[in-house]
C-alpha cells in the first residue's frame, strides 16, 4: 500500500510585517541586509505571538548580497526570537524574490509538507557589496594557490594599476549592458507611454500611500525601524505639476519620458509574510486574511529585442487567467509593481491591444481595460520605494489585508516584473 | 545622600586623565556620599549602531542589555576621579558586573542616569567597591547595573573571598573567535573608554600587562550577543571577569541554556576560564 499523502489545500496569508523603506544612504545606511531582515522578522514574531515557535520554514533572499551572507535567512532566524529549530533557505529571483518566496512556502503548505512558514526578502542599496576588479581577483586567486616564492612573484607580476579600482554593483543587465531604465525607455517608446500618464501614475502612488498611512492601514503591517515610521521616499504633496518639472533620466531626445519622479529610487528595506494552513492559523488564534489561489511565472527574450525587459508579466497573467478561468475584470484589486510608471502603463496597454493579444499571447480577444480605481489602491513602489527583494512581501501582505477589508471572496491580482526578463504573478482571494 | 545633577555627560578622556594625575593623593577612607545624575540623556545612535555591530548584535532600535552601562560609565569615572573617592582609578580592576533590565529600552527614549558608589569592603586580594548605575524613564526604574571593582592590595586571608564564579560548561566550543589586535581601539571608539590598557601593546605594557587586553564590557557584550535576543527583554545577568583576554588572541565560547536560564563563558583554547556569565530571563 502506498504511503498516505495529504491532498493539496490552499495556503493562507495570515499577516505580514515590514520595516519602512528608506532611501539609499538614508536612515538605514548603517544597517545590513541581515539587520533589516531580522528586524522585519522579529516584528512579525512579536505581532503574531510566535516567540519560541518552530515554523515550518522561513524563505527569503536579497538581490544585492555579500558572499558572506550565503545563509542570510537562516542567520536572521537565529537572530530572531523564533525557535532555533526553524529551518530557512535563501532564494533570489531579482525583484520577484519576495513573491517567489511566498509561492514556494505556500506550495509546501498546500502539499502538507509544512503547516506554516514565513516568506520575504530584503535589500540594501546602501550597504552594497563591493567587489575587487576581475584582474585583481584572478591575481589574488593565483597568489593564494602559489606554493613557491617564484610562483608568488609571478602571480604578483600580473598586477596592473587599474586592477585596484573596486567595482560597486551596477543596476544593469549583464547580457545587454543597458540599465533597467534604458530597457524600460525602449518599451515605453514602443507602447507610446506619455510623460503625462507616467507622472499621473506616480502622483497617484504617493497620494494613495499617504492616505493609507493616514487611515492607519499600515499599523499592523509595519514596525518602525531606526527612526523611520513611514517610507522615506513618500512625498504626500507630490503633484503632476511638480513631477512635470523634473528632467528626464532615461531615453534620449524628444522620446524621453522617464524621470526620477516616475521611476523607483534605490531603496533599503525588508518585508516578511506569515503563511499557514487554515488549521494552523486557527490553532494559534490567528485570523486568515486571504488564500493564495494560484501563481504563474513567465520569461521573455529581451536580449534579441523580441520583447521588453520588464514585459514578462504581460505574458504570465493571461496564462494564469486561462488556467483559473478568470478575466482581468474579475479582480476587486490589482497590484502591479511600479518598477517604473511606464512598466505599469505599458503592461496595461499591451493587454488592451488586439494585435499584441492575438499575435504575442495567442488570444482571440484582448484582455481588455482595467478599472484604474482598483489599481495599487494603497500606493506602490513609486511612493514606497523598491528594495528589490522586499517588494513582494510588501505587496502580498498589504493586498491580503485590503482584500480582507473588502470581504469574503474578494479577489486580487499581483504582478511583479523582474530583471532577466522575468515576471511573477499570483492571485489572492479573501477568506 | 547628596544628589548632584550634571548638565552633560563628562568627557571620558579628560576625566580619566584627571583621575590619573590625582591618583597618588588617595588616602582611603569613606566613600563619597554623592549620587551623580544626568537627566534626559539621549542615545548617540551612530555610536549605538557601531557598538551593536562590534559586539555582534543586529543594528536595531532596542538597546542591547549592556548599552546603558556605556552611557553611565562617564558618570562612574567622574565619581571615581574626584578627590573624595578613596581609591585611585588607574589600576582598578573590573571583576564582576550585574545588570537588571526591567523592560526593553528603545534608542529614542531619554534616559535619566544616576550613579553612586557603595559597599566599600575588604576582599582577600585587596578592596572592593561597587558603582551602581540606575536608569529611570518618566520616574520608572527601567535598568540597573552594579559594577564591582577591585583595588589590588596586600593579601588578606582573613577577608572574605567574595562569591566564586560558576564553573564553565564543559565540552566542545560553541564558538571560536579570533580577536584582532585593534579590538580595544575599536571598542574605545564606540564607548569612549580610552583606558590605555586596551589601546596598544606599548601602553598596556607600561601598566603591567604583556599585551593590550580586551575591554571586559566588550567580552561580556559579545558573549551575551551569542545568546541572541533573549537578553533584550526583562532579564538579569551576572558576569565574572576572571582573567584578562589578551589581544590579539583566540577565545572559545561555551554555552548551556536551560529554559529561561543560560550559562555562558569564555575560555582560552587550553581551557583556562576567562569569563563566566549567567543570564535569567524574566
Amino acid at each position: 500500500m502506498a504511503a498516505a499523502t495529504p491532498g493539496p489545500r490552499r495556503a493562507a496569508v495570515i499577516g505580514g510585517n515590514r520595516i519602512p523603506f528608506a532611501r539609499q544612504n538614508g536612515a538605514y545606511a548603517a544597517a545590513s541586509n541581515q539587520d533589516m531582515l531580522t528586524a522585519a522578522l522579529e516584528g512579525l514574531v512579536a505581532r503574531h505571538g510566535l516567540a519560541g515557535e518552530r515554523l515550518g520554514e522561513v524563505v527569503a533572499g536579497a538581490v544585492l548580497k555579500h558572499s558572506r551572507d550565503f545563509n542570510l535567512t537562516r542567520e536572521a532566524v537565529l537572530g530572531s526570537s523564533l525557535s532555533a529549530h526553524t529551518p530557512a533557505y535563501d532564494v533570489q529571483q531579482a525583484c520577484a524574490t519576495g513573491l517567489e518566496a511566498t509561492i514556494l512556502v505556500a506550495n509546501k503548505i498546500a502539499l502538507g509538507q509544512v503547516d506554516c512558514g514565513a516568506a520575504g526578502g530584503v535589500d540594501s542599496a546602501s550597504d552594497a557589496p563591493i567587489a575587487v576588479s576581475e584582474g585583481l581577483r584572478r591575481t589574488l586567486l593565483r597568489l593564494n594557490a602559489a606554493k613557491t616564492p617564484a610562483q608568488r612573484l609571478r602571480a604578483l607580476a600580473g598586477l596592473r594599476p587599474g586592477h585596484v579600482v573596486p567595482q560597486a554593483p551596477r543596476n544593469v543587465e549583464p547580457r545587454t549592458g543597458l540599465s533597467m531604465g534604458e530597457h524600460m525607455a525602449q518599451t515605453a517608446l514602443r507602447w507610446g507611454v506619455t510623460r503625462q500618464s507616467q507622472d499621473e501614475l506616480a502622483a497617484a502612488s504617493h497620494r494613495n500611500l499617504a492616505a493609507a498611512y493616514d487611515r492607519g492601514f499600515f499599523d499592523d503591517l509595519l514596525t518602525p525601524y531606526l527612526g523611520l515610521a513611514r517610507d522615506e521616499n513618500l512625498r504626500p504633496d507630490s503633484t503632476v505639476e511638480n513631477l512635470a518639472t523634473l528632467r528626464t533620466v532615461f531615453g534620449a531626445g524628444e522620446g524621453a519620458t522617464m524621470t526620477a519622479g516616475n521611476s523607483t529610487p534605490l531603496t533599503d528595506g525588508a518585508s516578511v509574510v506569515l503563511l499557514g494552513s487554515d488549521e494552523w492559523a486557527q490553532e494559534h488564534g490567528l485570523p486568515v486574511l486571504a488564500h493564495l489561489v494560484d501563481a504563474e511565472t513567465a520569461a521573455v527574450d529581451y536580449v534579441t529585442g523580441d520583447e521588453g525587459l520588464l514585459m514578462a508579466p504581460a505574458h504570465a497573467v493571461p496564462r494564469l487567467l486561462a488556467r483559473t478561468g478568470m478575466t482581468l475584470q474579475d479582480f476587486d484589486l490589482v497590484e502591479i509593481h511600479e518598477a517604473f510608471a511606464a512598466t505599469v502603463l505599458a503592461t496595461l496597454a499591451a493587454w488592451e491591444d488586439p494585435e499584441f493579444c492575438r499575435d504575442r499571447l495567442g488570444l482571440d480577444a484582448p484582455l481588455g481595460a482595467l478599472d484604474r480605481s482598483r489599481l495599487n489602491v494603497n500606493g506602490s513602489s513609486l511612493a514606497a520605494g523598491h528594495p528589490f527583494a522586499a517588494t513582494g512581501g510588501r505587496i502580498v501582505a498589504s493586498l491580503a489585508k485590503a482584500l480582507s477589508e473588502k470581504g469574503p471572496g474578494a479577489r486580487g491580482l499581483i504582478s511583479v516584473c523582474a530583471a532577466g526578463g522575468q515576471g511573477v504573478v499570483a492571485i489572492l482571494e479573501a477568506k | 545622600m547628596a544628589t548632584e545633577t550634571l548638565s552633560g555627560a563628562p568627557s571620558l578622556p579628560l576625566t580619566l586623565a584627571r583621575a590619573a594625575v590625582t591618583a597618588g593623593r588617595r588616602r582611603g577612607g569613606q566613600l563619597p556620599d554623592t549620587t551623580l545624575q544626568l537627566p534626559a540623556a539621549t542615545v548617540d545612535v551612530d555610536a549605538l549602531h557601531r557598538y551593536q555591530r562590534l559586539c555582534g548584535w543586529p543594528v536595531a532600535d532596542v538597546l542591547p542589555h549592556t548599552w546603558p552601562h556605556v552611557m553611565g560609565f562617564p558618570l562612574q569615572a567622574e565619581l571615581m576621579a574626584r578627590g573624595a573617592f578613596p581609591l585611585p582609578l588607574p589600576g582598578l580592576v573590573h571583576v564582576a558586573n550585574a545588570i537588571t533590565v526591567h523592560r526593553p529600552l528603545l534608542s529614542s527614549e531619554r534616559l535619566d542616569l544616576a550613579v553612586r558608589a557603595e559597599a566599600l569592603r575588604p576582599h582577600r586580594r585587596g578592596t572592593l567597591v561597587d558603582l551602581v548605575t540606575e536608569v529611570t524613564v518618566d520616574g520608572e526604574r527601567v535598568w540597573e547595573g552594579r559594577s564591582t571593582y577591585l583595588r589590588r592590595g596586600p593579601r588578606r586571608d582573613d577577608a572574605p573571598a567574595g562569591e566564586e564564579p560558576p564553573a564553565l560548561p564543559e565540552g566542545p566550543a560553541a564558538a571560536r573567535w579570533r580577536l584582532p589586535g585593534g579590538l580595544g581601539r575599536d571598542y574605545a571608539a564606540v564607548s569612549g573608554d580610552v583606558n590605555p590598557i586596551h589601546l596598544h601593546p606599548l601602553t598596556a605594557r607600561a601598566l603591567g600587562f604583556p599585551r593590550a587586553i580586551a575591554h571586559g564590557m566588550w567580552t561580556f557584550a559579545r558573549t551575551l550577543a551569542l545568546l541572541g535576543p533573549r537578553s533584550a527583554g526583562p532579564s538579569r545577568s551576572r558576569v565574572w571577569f576572571e582573567k584578562p583576554v589578551l589581544l590579539p588572541g583566540t577565545v572559545e565560547a561555551v554555552v548551556r541554556v536551560d529554559g529561561r536560564w543560560s550559562l555562558a563563558g569564555l575560555r582560552r583554547p587550553d581551557g583556562t576560564p576567562l569569563l563566566a556569565l549567567v543570564l535569567e530571563e524574566r
